[in-house]
């Protein structure tokens, strides 16, 4: 596949590795190589096999067909022990550090510990241990103190302890660490993204990295190499100096982007704004926050994680309480503002956390649907689930959501399949006035996230005002008709885009 | 192998309803029918080993017996369903027996309404401080078992409370049969459909599900939590109430450590046994109906099997680790508390 037929051996090489989980074929014959010092960036819609590789070459799975061979001889993974011993180090999307542990201990957890590195007859020492760890974040150019409580990190240093942990594996065996990196931008802010992205870089000096992104542009600055996956093949392999964003989202999802622009509306001069929000307070996270968005309009709102954003769509929704000001929906008041009372007045909310807070895990597709406007499948008080299927199967179809299975556990959907449902939830209201989005393309493959933001359009196009907290500066840009900027819980800068053209350097720093 | 659906799944798009529909549909049909298996199997264990219990009226003292744990036990699965646990139910139920048989002389017809009133109160009090001061519900009942148990020792001045006059308006209950059955039990599985359309067919039953399967989803999908978490503990306290008149219908009198003084653990039992799940957002009350028959016969089948009445919470144990060893839906990475 590749003519990488160096003097040096690969440090990974697939041959032909197959999986099936009964009738699905998850893997139809992978092979690859990764060379020394080599950033691979690894795309693919959800559901394109990524995972399944990722946990193979972690040991969580076991290959139905073909062989891994690590610095050219071939091994087999029975469990991630195996798979760590061999220098493979995972740094997962959502973290999966001990929050109540030190740093030193979680760096330990990785196996090292159990193989009587820092412990005694299984008792800890702590001066070794700790040692240890100060060691293995100075290689990572970290700061941070063993001693500190990973609960008391930011979410980026907490990333750096992850890193510390994956690439901790392996020092004796005088062998290249490979570092997998499982989307680990996408709960990111922008500048801690940046902080991430210098580690990829020095992470090539002694190692190898497969960097997992949904983020294209990402993909394009960080990789020498990109791999593209499709239905459980890999579909392309390129040196990223001959690829375009276009190109690679059309490997990935096997046609061209439909994203159509968004028609901006422009601010209307005397019609009353479907929310208006003035001097918002809530003590410590936001202070007098006002704005109005207008029907048919997008207000993207911007800020790093401690600017009050999330907090103060959150207060909008009925979900948090906030101190002082007032928010007034179409002309009347919110009072005594609960969510119940806010989807009442129709209000939506996508909340960021998709499986916590955006669904009810168990129930079935078509129940998640209904469950927040029961009254549209409902005679009074009891339920027609005849009518519930009709209006779940009309959703399915216009969101092309896959499998197109309604009575399925929403747990078993891909998480873009799940987000389309969550949206669903709310645009089957037909009386959605306002829609407040808080990161609603989290972990989304770009295919999905299009069919997002093409339902975010319509949506407006219908009327509905929306309110989005964006992932990413350039998703703000696109979509919104404002931008609002916050730092530290008060608004530092208002766009308004038919008139301004703010860049995203712009934005940044109004933001820090 | 769940982790895997949801990976693969828009891979598996048309092709997913071969293997995982057919695995999906096995697991329902287990957790469907389940429980009448193990009744089965239970009832056939007794019927052979004394044939002559169950053609001598057998069947009538276990539907018997079943009727009170079968209330309080649709009264649990209630509250199991919002994912709480109501520990203080089965107290209810003496205190409202005590009640009743205070009541039925001077209110006669009135009698019953008063006490389900009350003991429906006595629930939902319950519901709202759970609901408004968030108090686990473990601790929570914890602590009114205690105060419920007081009562009902106060109130009946620690002795036996016989029913003076007006015991007919209760008693037809157990006399009257249906089929060989007690009305009683009658009356727990008509509680038992109707609590079944409730969960299955109505906005607030499947806003309580809701909340049991997942509480934070919930109330960012604008379901009333705190309203629905009060009912469910109202519902809770009114099966127990029920299951308080068929104790009076059958004997006449209640006292603090009387007959349903110990029906905590065995209608907790029949509530698991029947398929409700221990963590919320699972239960079929058709199937609580089987659950408590089952717990019903365990005493029969520790006899007829030959093992000492001491040692019957011993089988009791052994019961209910076994079944819900056996129709427990299983995931490998599941986390179990």
């Amino acid at each position: 596949m590749t003519k990488a037929k160096e003097a040096t051996t690969p440090v990974l090489r697939l041959t032909d590795v197959e999986k099936s989980f009964g009738s699905v074929h998850a893997l139809k014959g992978v092979s690859l190589e990764i060379n020394r010092g080599e950033v691979i960036g690894l795309i693919g819609e959800n559901g394109a096999g990524k995972s399944t590789l990722l946990k193979i070459l972690t040991g969580m799975y076991q290959p139905d067909k073909g062989t891994i061979a690590v610095n050219g001889s071939t091994v087999k993974f029975r469990n991630p022990r195996d798979s760590a011993a061999a220098g493979i180090g995972v740094v997962h999307q959502e973290q999966s550090l001990f929050t109540n542990l030190t740093v030193a201990e979680n760096i330990a957890m990785n196996g090292a510990a159990s193989k009587g590195y820092g412990t005694t007859l299984g008792f800890y020492r702590w001066g070794k241990l700790n040692k240890a760890a100060a060691q293995t974040l100075e290689i990572i150019g970290s700061k941070l103190n063993p001693k500190t409580r990973v609960g008391d990190l930011s979410f980026v240093d907490r990333q750096m302890v992850e890193i510390a942990r994956a690439i901790s594996v392996d020092t004796s065996k005088n062998a290249t660490p490979l570092v997998i990196l499982d989307e680990p931008t996408s709960l990111l802010e922008r500048g801690e993204t940046a902080i991430l992205e210098r580690e990829i870089r020095k992470l090539k000096d002694f190692g190898s990295v497969i960097f997992v992104s949904h983020r294209l542009d990402e993909i394009i600055r960080n990789c020498d190499r990109i791999l593209v996956m499709r239905n459980g093949e890999l579909v392309a392999d390129r040196v990223t100096t001959t690829v375009t964003e276009d190109e690679l989202f059309k490997l990935m999802v096997g046609h061209e982007s439909h994203a159509t622009a968004h028609e901006r509306r422009a601010r209307p001069a005397n019609e009353t704004p479907a929310i208006e929000v003035t001097g918002l307070t809530r003590k410590g996270k936001f202070t007098n926050v006002s704005l109005s968005v207008h029907s048919g309009r997008v207000t993207a709102i911007v800020g790093t994680s401690g600017s009050g954003r999330e907090e103060f769509s959150r207060a909008l929704f009925g979900a948090e309480k906030f101190d002082g000001g007032s928010i007034v929906l179409n002309g009347r008041e919110a009072r005594g503002w609960r969510i119940p009372k806010a989807v009442k007045r129709g209000m939506g909310f996508v909340p960021a956390e998709r499986k916590v807070e955006g669904m009810v895990g168990g129930f079935t597709a078509a129940e998640n649907i209904v469950l927040t406007h029961p009254g549209d499948a409902a005679f009074g008080p009891i339920l027609k689930p005849w009518k519930r299927n009709k209006i779940a199967q009309q959703w399915f179809t216009t969101l092309d959501v896959r499998p197109n299975d309604i009575g399925q556990n929403l747990e078993r959907f891909s998480g873009g399949n799940q987000q389309k449902v969550v949206l669903a939830k709310w645009l089957s209201d037909p009386e959605l006035r306002v829609l407040v989005l808080d990161h609603p393309l989290r972990g989304l493959d770009p295919g999905a996230a299009e069919t997002v933001n093409e339902q975010i359009k319509a949506a407006c196009k219908k009327g509905t005002a929306v309110i989005l907290l964006a992932d990413t500066l350039e998703e703000a840009l696109e979509m919104g008709d404002d931008v609002v900027v916050m730092r530290d819980g008060v608004i530092s800068a208002t766009y308004d885009l038919s008139v301004d053209n703010p860049s995203t350097l712009d934005l940044l720093e109004r933001m820090v | 192998m769940t982790a895997t659906i949801s990976d693969t799944g828009s891979v598996a798009s048309t092709k997913a309803s071969g293997e995982g529909a057919r695995l999906r549909t096995a697991s329902k049909l287990w957790q469907a029918g389940g429980p009448l298996v193990i009744f089965v199997a239970m009832f056939a264990v007794v019927a052979i080993l004394t044939p002559a219990f169950i053609g001598s009226g057998g069947i009538t003292i276990v539907a018997a017996s079943a009727a009170p744990i079968l209330l309080v036990a649709l009264g649990q699965a209630f509250v199991l369903n919002i994912g709480s646990i109501d520990l203080s139910n089965a107290a209810i139920t003496v205190l409202g027996a005590i009640l009743l048989a205070m009541l039925l002389g001077p209110l006669a017809f009135a009698a019953p309404i008063v006490v389900l009133a009350m003991v429906t109160l006595f629930g939902a009090v319950n519901g709202f401080l759970l609901a408004y001061t968030q108090v686990p519900s473990f601790a929570l009942t914890l602590g009114t078992l205690g105060i419920f148990k007081a009562a009902s020792l106060v109130v009946s001045g620690a002795t036996t409370v016989y029913v003076s006059q007006n015991k007919e308006v209760v008693s037809p209950l157990y006399t009257t049969q249906l089929a060989g059955l007690p009305l009683t039990f009658v009356l727990g599985v008509v509680v038992a459909v109707i609590a079944y359309l409730f969960l299955r067919f109505t906005r607030a039953g499947m806003g309580m599900t809701a909340i049991g399967k997942n509480e934070s989803g919930a109330i960012f999908s604008a379901v009333r939590t705190r309203a629905l978490k009060i009912a469910a503990f109202a519902l809770s306290g009114f099966m127990a109430g029920l299951a308080g008149m068929t104790i009076i219908a059958q004997a006449g009198s209640a006292s603090a450590m009387g007959l349903g003084s110990d029906l905590l653990l065995p209608a907790i039992a029949a509530a698991i046994v029947g398929g409700t799940s221990i963590s919320g957002g699972v239960t079929n009350p058709l199937n609580v109906i089987l659950g408590a028959l089952t717990i019903a016969l365990v005493p029969i089948a520790t006899a007829a099997i030959g093992v000492a009445a001491e040692a019957q919470n011993l089988v009791y144990g052994v019961v209910i680790i076994v079944v819900v060893a056996l129709t427990l839906t299983r995931s490998r990475t599941a986390i179990v508390k």
